[in-house]
């Protein structure tokens, strides 16, 4: 249809189109008119060399001959070589170092994947759908084991199952006269458990909210339609739900894989190891080649189960409606069933939290492991003073080095929190105000990339980088600004994804108003924007700090003793056989991490499960 | 205030890929209210926001009275926050941590208007929209019919030189509707403003404005006075969009018992339109006879059975089927006439809509057909 109208349309002739040097200059005027621009290219910058440029460093060095390794090699340190991918693929410890593990890995992934499914499902269904008891006290209960650092409840393990083949302190097991198999006590057994029950949550909060949001319109016209329940639950409701557990499946598998302290607490003893732990001794080994094939093959995997997520999620959210007004789950009877599903519920949350923590506390206040007897509790390991051991001569609370390293976690990983938070936020307007489309996707998939990079792996590729001086920046190693960094990194897609979603939410428009009424770039900032994003910056602030304070991978790497935080303290004494100690430093961390998770809620007044859609 | 003046405005997204508006010529009269008025995605949106600022060209210029605030040609852009004019936004976007009164008062203190004008000043934009008495809430506790007075009363305080509007009503309920389109209208007359209006709706258009222009698929289909538009359509798309229930359109190229109807009636009337492509009949104009005799002689006829009387509240649609084709007619009077009864239903002349094979209409019609009528006295435009 041609525009031509009968009055007023103005009759100007078409004026030549610009030349392209004077749509380069208004692109670039329109481009630079505010500091938005400039700002995301300073912060395309860091992330380019806070996280593009350590992985690439890291997968140089897997074909890169290292410094040592010259003479068995017989080429010069730095020269190309296929030695380390060799050697960890195919050489004779090839079995050792990558093949065992790697089938170790996905043998616990699968099964930690298939049983927190079922007690997942079961446990959303039961809370989001039924009548069941106390099901709004379940429904924070269930979710603790989340709150929690997955290694205690490895602790809470040893202390119970712990036998005769390694050293130290026995478990109560062993002293009630029944010595427990090296099967349960360490190895694949408990691990899978462990992790099973710490992940659960993940499938009740993704697949639970799912349940709420359904519209139970789809089913009553499927009833109407003559469908009984059974043909309704996998007709309707599980293709639906599809998504959902896809997110769930990949976020445990992703977690799996970069998971370090359970495998390291419950494989050692057994040299069961998963790749994680088999990265961390090559490193301890000082095996930097294979190390990094190592990381670069977890982060492969990571790449490649995240390319299938995308996929089938795409696929399966294509039919996926919107939840309508309609969406109001009706809960149904359980009639007879109400007890025993009560009760299925309450044994989760016993085995799940309440037995670990029990025994994890009681352990802390007793002398010698399942001696009841009231003689035999004691608050030495909390507060004694001069007691009988080699080094800990003093109860836990009273040593510096708690203390010390208490510190060093509050600052570290609240200095690393804080900067995520205010980057993230950053990173959330540059990529939904800026007018430069790619610098927009760049700062989109560059933050995002850590979440395909294990922990380990990552902090292995800062090992890399930061290890020596390059260029103008000097050695970084063991020092409290490389943890940060790396910790920054690390929570970056966190951090990235709330600040994006919050000024997603906030849309252009608040914005546009105050430019519309006339205010400037800086204007807009102070009095618009950041005082409506406060909420979005305490939650991009506390969540990573929490998620910090009971990490492990990062620190193990790189932390040495001057930066000694509680992870790696606890840890520490561990190896050095001072269970009471090291499960007291645990619960220490594990009260913090709830505690903190409860005050981030209440602050924020947000669910921890909304922040999970990841 | 000064007049705004597009010229060959062109906004295109993805390099090229998606073009939001092209070649956009249209001049926005010193205190006009204009409308624009397109289905959704036709590029009235990004017009407004092109003229606000808020999104820059891809090539051609606009101009603020004498005053060039974006050209693609010599790198000239000014920013919104200097434009001085006034967005409503479709959302409102109060701020949500600022009071109604700070909300109001924002742009005044951006420009350090002193205390004691700046409250007189508020005081007043919020008494003449109503809502003094929530200056100390906060946006969501407001109602969406007070939280978009707020968003006007926020404009208007700086008192700009333009007032944009973007689909400010799609959010109120039928009578909050009609409230503010009355308000908007007397704040029109009050504050002499320019207003350009986005809405999608052609009645918010056709009551509020003096002045529409209608787009589609970011081109100008045509401008001009709600009378223009609806009475002189420039081409097929402006007439099926304006008019409810729309304008019956008959394919003259088709082998339709109605398209041969109306060949006819060209070759006995005004043979001249022999080429025409198409010819529209608007509902209200189709009048009845229950004898064919009593057709006014050079009216176009034709006999239909009715299949339906639909009552609107005040007026009815009635639903025309002839042997091939359905019509849809309204009228303010109660039909007579029962489902299934039959009878001559016709057009006077000077009230058909002949459009070229191209959809553009054809204005020699026109008059030619206005020749009919006036040599038929007795073929009055409407009976109803």
């Amino acid at each position: 249809m041609s525009g031509v109208g009968v009055s007023t349309v103005a009759p100007a002739g078409r004026a030549a189109k610009p030349s392209r040097s004077a749509v380069l200059r208004y692109r670039a005027k329109i481009a630079l008119r505010e500091p938005t621009t400039l700002i995301g290219v300073l912060v395309a910058l860091l992330f380019a060399y806070l996280i593009v440029v350590p992985i690439l460093s890291l997968l140089l060095d897997a074909g890169r001959v290292q410094f040592g390794d010259e003479r068995r090699i017989g080429e010069p340190a730095g020269s190309f070589t296929f030695y380390y991918v060799l050697r960890t693929l195919t050489s004779p410890v090839a079995s050792d170092l990558f093949w065992k593990p790697l089938v170790n890995t996905f043998t616990i992934s699968f099964s930690v994947i298939g049983i927190s499914l079922v007690i997942g499902c079961i446990l959303a269904w039961l809370l989001s759908r039924t009548d069941m008891f106390a099901r709004r006290w379940f429904a924070t209960a269930l979710i603790v084991p989340y709150m929690l650092p997955a290694w205690t409840f490895a602790l809470a393990w040893t202390t119970l199952f712990k036998n005769r083949s390694v050293g130290g302190q026995q478990g109560w097991m062993e002293n009630l006269g029944f010595s427990p198999p090296d099967w349960l006590a360490y190895g694949q057994v408990p691990i899978t458990l462990i992790l099973a029950l710490h992940y659960t949550p993940f499938v009740i909060l993704l697949v639970g909210n799912a349940l709420r949001r359904f519209d139970s319109q789809l089913e009553d016209s499927a009833r109407i339609l003559g469908a009984g329940p059974r043909v309704v639950a996998w007709q309707i409701i599980l293709p639906l739900m599809l998504p959902s557990l896809m997110s769930a499946v990949i976020l445990i598998f992703a977690k799996c894989l970069g998971e370090f302290g359970v495998a390291y607490v419950l494989g050692l003893p057994v040299k069961y190891d998963v790749l994680a732990t088999s990265l961390y001794r090559s490193i301890g080994s000082r095996q930097t080649g294979v190390a990094a094939v190592l990381a670069g093959a977890i982060m492969l995997i990571g790449v490649i189960s995240l390319m299938i997520d995308a996929r089938l999620v795409r696929e399966a959210r294509r039919f996926v409606t919107v939840g309508s007004k309609g969406a109001m789950a009706r809960r149904k009877s359980l009639g007879k069933w109400r007890l025993p599903a009560t009760g299925f519920a309450a044994t989760v949350f016993l085995i799940s939290v309440g037995l670990p923590l029990l025994t994890l506390v009681l352990s802390t206040v007793m002398r010698v492991p399942a001696n009841f007897a009231w003689s035999n509790f004691t608050l030495d390991y909390w507060i004694g003073t001069n007691l009988e051991t080699v080094a800990m001569r003093s109860g836990v609370l009273l040593t510096p080095d708690l203390w010390r390293a208490a510190w060093n976690t509050l600052w570290i990983v609240g200095i690393a929190s804080a900067c995520s938070g205010l980057l993230g936020l950053l990173v959330g307007y540059v990529v939904v105000r800026t007018p430069v489309k790619p610098l927009s996707v760049f700062l989109r998939q560059v933050t995002f990339l850590p979440y395909l990079v294990p922990g380990i792996a990552f902090a292995a590729a800062y090992l890399s980088l930061f290890a020596v001086q390059r260029g103008p920046v000097p050695a970084l190693y063991g020092t409290a600004a490389i943890l940060m960094l790396a910790l920054i990194a690390d929570q970056m897609p966190y951090a990235s994804r709330a600040g994006i979603s919050a000024m997603m939410q906030l849309g252009r428009d608040p914005e546009e108003a105050a430019q519309i009424a006339g205010a400037g770039w800086f204007r807009r900032m102070t009095a618009i924007i950041i005082p409506i994003q406060k909420g979005a910056l305490v939650t991009g602030v506390l969540l990573p700090f929490i998620s910090g304070i009971k990490g492990l991978s990062l620190f193990v790497i790189l932390a040495v003793p001057a930066t000694d935080v509680l992870t790696t303290y606890s840890l520490r004494l561990i190896d050095y056989n001072y269970t009471q100690a090291a499960n007291a430093v645990v619960l220490i961390i594990a009260g913090v991490a709830y505690f903190g998770t409860v005050l981030a809620q209440k602050v924020t007044k947000t669910n921890l499960a909304d922040g999970l859609g990841s | 205030m000064p007049k705004i003046t597009l010229r060959d405005a062109d906004k295109s997204y993805g390099n090229g890929i998606i073009n939001a508006v092209s070649d956009l010529n249209l001049d926005i009269e010193d205190g006009a209210f204009m409308c624009l008025l397109g289905p959704s995605g036709c590029g009235k949106t990004t017009t407004l926001r092109m003229i606000a600022g808020l999104e820059n060209l891809t090539s051609g210029e606009i101009k603020v009275g004498e005053r060039v605030v974006d050209n693609v040609a010599t790198a000239t852009f000014v920013p919104p926050e200097r434009r001085d004019m006034g967005l409503v936004f479709q959302s409102y976007a109060l701020w949500p941590h600022l009071t109604i009164e700070r909300n109001t008062d924002f742009g005044l203190r951006l420009r350090n208007v002193p205390k004691a004008e700046r409250e007189a000043r508020v005081n007043a934009v919020m008494k003449t929209l109503g809502i003094e008495k929530y200056r100390d809430r906060y946006p969501t506790q407001l109602s969406g019919g007070q939280q978009q007075r707020v968003a006007l009363a926020r404009m208007l305080a700086v008192n700009p030189n333009v007032l944009l509007l973007d689909e400010p009503l799609s959010n109120l309920d039928a009578r909050l509707r009609l409230e503010m389109r009355a308000e908007l209208k007397r704040l029109h007359a009050e504050f002499k403003t320019t207003i350009v209006f986005v809405t999608h709706d052609q009645w918010e258009a056709m009551t509020l404005a003096t002045s529409i222009a209608v787009m589609s698929e970011g081109r100008l289909q045509q401008v001009g006075s709600p009378n223009d538009i609806y009475d002189r359509p420039a081409n097929r798309f402006v007439a099926e969009f304006v008019g409810s229930p729309p304008i019956n359109i008959i394919e003259l190229g088709a082998g339709s018992d109605l398209a041969m109807a109306a060949r006819r009636y060209f070759s006995d009337h005004v043979p001249a339109l022999g080429h025409a492509g198409s010819v529209g009949l608007r509902p209200e104009a189709i009048s009845v006879s229950e004898r064919a005799e009593d057709m006014p002689r050079g009216a176009f006829g034709v006999d239909a059975t009715v299949t339906g009387v639909l009552p609107t509240g005040g007026s009815w649609i009635l639903e025309l089927r002839t042997a091939e084709t359905t019509l849809f007619a309204t009228t303010h009077i109660a039909p007579r006439l029962k489902d299934g009864s039959r009878a001559r239903f016709w057009v006077a002349p000077d009230a058909l809509h002949v459009f070229a094979a191209d959809g553009t209409r054809l204005t020699q019609a026109d008059d030619m057909l206005a020749a009919v009528a006036r040599a038929q006295p007795h073929t009055t435009k409407k009976i109803a």
